[in-house]
């Protein structure tokens, strides 16, 4: 970015190319704060002017904090796999208004070739446990035992 | 990351336009199809009132996806924006597809981490790849026209300046210059920086050259050979040249 002194142009882009993607949150929160993952270059008043001017949505406050992504997973060479980092912003919306992390997936009814698949895959898997099963004159006692 | 008061105002004048369906040449049509070109089921906009809507009830559901497709396992999508098909586009045009696709792929992303969360599939995970593709072509065409405008007004075709230079390695690359409220003799981190290399160091630049020669030379090679060995098996599709 140019180097901004004292009485010079606000700095403005035309095309941010920043992505700002909201997250189910892991701890409850109030009603109106809604929580983001944000670049990690963006900044309390960039989300803010973000959400207001793209999405118009009303922002009361933001708060951030950066997530530090955990390196202590090996791949099959023992090299050290770094999960990324990012950044998470609580944003509070304004005029009151409250917000629910909405369910994406929500029971849908199948269709035929699927209920098909889920029949012959249960019924599969209920001649296989009627196979494990041992003699029924046993009454339930496994072969291990003598007699 | 301050927006501009112009952006604002394109953004409001993109709601409201869109929705009146204003006689603007191609934004007929151009909310439903402007993030997939050859969309199927496009909806048809005939909400024409003439008075002025938001687009969505206060933008946050503009995060996801329209409500009949949670759920769904696979999500139809037309193809990702060409550069020829860009190139045709107005700036204006450009610049309001720019943000439909940001909201998009805002959206793809919070789908892709809800169905991490909840360990399902994401449904069609190749959108995200096409609005990439697409935001990179629009990024293309506009830098395009910046290049030949600046041309056509100054005669340079970068935006900033820059120059040739050796680092310490005797490596040569384009360095462009870099704006400091100090003047360069001033700055101390910029003085321990050295463009210059020492006599020592020509050795390995001759190493350098050679394992770049060595390489050159072996994927030549190997074209050859993989050549020869498919003439050798399909002597009927050999290119025969033009002998006279």
């Amino acid at each position: 970015y140019p180097l901004f002194q004292l009485g010079g142009p606000q700095l403005r882009i035309f095309r941010p190319n920043f992505f700002m993607l909201a997250v189910r949150p892991g701890v409850p929160q109030p009603e109106d704060t809604v929580q983001f993952r944000v670049s990690m270059e963006m900044t309390k008043v960039d989300i803010k002017n973000y959400l207001e001017k793209i999405y118009n949505v009303p922002v009361a406050a933001v708060r951030t904090r950066i997530q530090y992504g955990a390196n202590n997973k090996r791949n099959h060479k023992n090299q050290r796999v770094k999960k990324p980092d990012y950044k998470v912003a609580y944003v509070q919306l304004g005029q009151g208004q409250t917000f629910q992390f909405p369910n994406l997936f929500p029971e849908k009814e199948q269709d035929a070739e699927t209920r098909s698949f889920d029949d012959f895959k249960d019924k599969y898997m209920e001649s296989e446990k009627q196979r494990q099963k041992g003699d029924p004159r046993r009454g339930g006692v496994p072969d291990w035992f003598g007699l | 990351m301050a927006a501009a008061v112009a952006m604002a105002a394109l953004c409001r004048r993109l709601t409201g336009a869109l929705r009146l369906g204003s006689a603007a040449a191609g934004l007929r049509g151009l909310t439903q199809n402007l993030f997939h070109k050859n969309l199927t089921k496009a909806e048809p906009l005939h909400q024409l009132k003439f008075l002025h809507t938001t687009l969505s009830r206060k933008g946050l559901e503009e995060f996801f996806d329209d409500p009949r497709n949670w759920g769904e396992k696979t999500v139809k999508s037309g193809d990702a924006w060409n550069i020829k098909q860009l190139r045709g586009k107005s700036s204006e045009d450009l610049h309001k597809l720019w943000y439909v696709l940001l909201k998009e792929k805002n959206m793809l992303l919070t789908l892709e981490q809800e169905s991490k969360r909840q360990h399902r599939p994401m449904p069609s995970p190749e959108r995200l790849e096409k609005v990439q593709k697409s935001m990179k072509n629009i990024d293309l065409v506009v830098r395009e026209r910046e290049i030949a405008l600046r041309l056509l007004q100054t005669g340079h075709e970068k935006p900033v300046p820059g120059e040739w230079r050796h680092d310490f390695l005797g490596r040569t690359y384009w360095y462009s210059y870099k704006e400091w409220p100090i003047p360069w003799y001033l700055n101390k981190k910029y003085k321990k920086r050295k463009f210059y290399y020492l006599p020592h160091v020509n050795h390995f630049i001759r190493l350098r050259l050679e394992k770049s020669l060595c390489r050159r030379a072996r994927r030549k090679n190997l074209e050859k050979t993989r050549q020869k060995v498919l003439e050798r098996k399909f002597p009927h599709l050999a290119v025969k040249s033009q002998s006279q």
